[in-house]
């Protein structure tokens, strides 16, 4: 039968390979260059990968700083995570300016909300502090990522398949994270082990759906917008805008006109 | 597990949910950017209320009970009343139209005011339970009058706010000296 630990090491073996596959398609389909905070997100989390490997191995390193140094680069791929987030919803908003301006605000005051409730459950104990922390930023990219797709379904901005699959695998991922940490953290210690395999399990299935949608990436995709209308409509809705004008001109002419007179 | 903690389980789990909803295809197809203004200029259904109105009024059909004829006058109130329904579905149709006419607005628009946005959907909830109301009010064959004339209201209101995000988006693209916004370069640099 296999062991626990040996199936988490396979799991991390196989993630590292996956993250890396992931990496040589961003750069083979010149998608690093159109998402770079995303590619810099992988690089981090490879990076990572091979820390805690090294860290892990290395018996001689105290426990205390192995874990240390553990949770450092976990905060440092959170913080990539959110910044890929933020690189994320511009690219899907940002072309709209009423609108950008308008979920910018939405998604600080959820990003906001959901973090000082987070934190509150520390109840000023500061070693929960930076844990609560953590699951309270990944809580909010969830909840951030799901309020622009509402966004983006309410108003009809098209997103392309890769800003999907993007989508979909930050959001999965940290929803289960806080999900798995959660249930974790009070009632399944004793299944720790198991519960990190399905963590990790969780990131794989965000990795394939990202490789996936890097491979079938389209370069079409970006130009198959709603802004880009042909000359003969873009005349057409030249003079209609103009004459719309010209006709509220009048008829607020008019209005004043009336108010005028019955004053 | 504590209350707090159950909370924040939950709302992992309802955002998974809410992601699942978001990514499913949109029930109506898109609308073109001409399509905005072919359906500004068309006729409103709501400047037929006085018709509808009127055609429901009892005292319209009362003259058939004098005249001894009660059959023909009940057939001729649910046909009006069927009318008054189909008329109903249609203001609701004109009504979602409009709606999306202000969300394409508010996309081509280089300002969007969130009070304006809530306010839309409030008026929008209202008008959906209003309109429900009203077609159980007709089905019951009871009086209308009031909930017709306050639906009509509402659509003439999203109307009269849509000329004024048009207005804006005209006059802005009629600053054509100003530099391009991104925003303007939806309208193909209009």
């Amino acid at each position: 039968m296999v062991e626990p630990l040996q199936l988490q090491a396979a799991a991390w073996a196989l993630t590292t390979t996956l993250e890396l596959a992931l990496f040589v398609q961003l750069v083979r389909r010149t998608l690093a260059r159109i998402y770079p905070l995303f590619f810099t997100y992988i690089v981090a989390v490879i990076f990572q990968s091979i820390a805690v490997a090294v860290l892990y191995r290395n018996i001689h390193l105290d426990k205390v700083t192995v874990w240390k140094v553990a949770w450092a680069t976990q905060g440092l791929a959170v913080l990539m995570r959110s910044l890929a987030l933020v690189e994320l919803n511009r690219s899907v908003l940002s072309r709209y300016v009423g609108i950008w301006a308008l979920a910018s605000r939405f998604f600080l005051s959820v990003a906001g909300a959901v973090i000082a409730y987070a934190l509150a459950l520390s109840k000023g104990e500061w070693q929960w502090l930076i844990l609560n922390g953590i699951r309270g930023l990944e809580l909010a990219m969830a909840a951030v990522i799901v309020t622009m797709l509402i966004f983006a379904r309410y108003y009809r901005v098209p997103i392309n398949q890769l800003q999907r699959a993007l989508a979909v695998g930050l959001c999965l991922y940290s929803s289960f994270y806080v999900i798995n940490y959660s249930l974790l953290e009070r009632i399944v210690q004793q299944y720790a082990v198991l519960w990190n395999f399905l963590g990790i399990f969780a990131f794989i299935a965000s990795l394939l759906v990202w490789i996936s949608a890097v491979n079938w990436y389209a370069e079409s995709e970006e130009v198959a917008l709603p802004p880009a209308i042909s000359q003969e409509l873009h005349g057409k809705l030249s003079a209609e805008v103009n004459s719309r004008l010209y006709l509220l001109n009048r008829q607020l002419i008019q209005l004043l006109h009336l108010k005028d007179r019955s004053q | 597990m504590s209350l707090p903690i159950i909370l924040l389980v939950l709302f992992a789990l309802l955002l998974v949910a809410l992601l699942a909803w978001a990514l499913r295809p949109p029930a109506r197809p898109v609308k073109q950017a001409l399509d905005v203004f072919e359906a500004l200029s068309r006729p409103r259904h709501c400047s037929r209320i006085s018709h509808v109105m009127q055609a429901l009024q009892p005292e319209d059909t009362e003259y058939l009970r004098e005249t001894e004829q009660v059959a023909v006058m009940r057939t001729l109130r649910q046909q009006r009343r069927r009318i008054a329904l189909n008329y109903l579905d249609q203001l609701r149709e004109e009504f979602e139209e409009l709606l999306e006419i202000s969300r394409m607005l508010a996309v081509m628009s280089p300002q969007v005011t969130g009070m304006q946005e809530l306010e839309r959907w409030k008026l929008s909830m209202t008008f959906a339970a209003n309109c429900a109301f009203l077609r159980w009010k007709l089905r019951l064959r009871l009086q209308t009058f009031s909930g017709f004339v306050l639906l009509s209201n509402m659509a003439a209101d999203i109307a009269r706010q849509l000329e004024m995000a048009t207005a804006r988006i005209a006059e802005a693209a009629v600053r054509g000296s100003e530099p391009p916004t991104p925003g303007n370069e939806i309208l193909g640099g209009l």
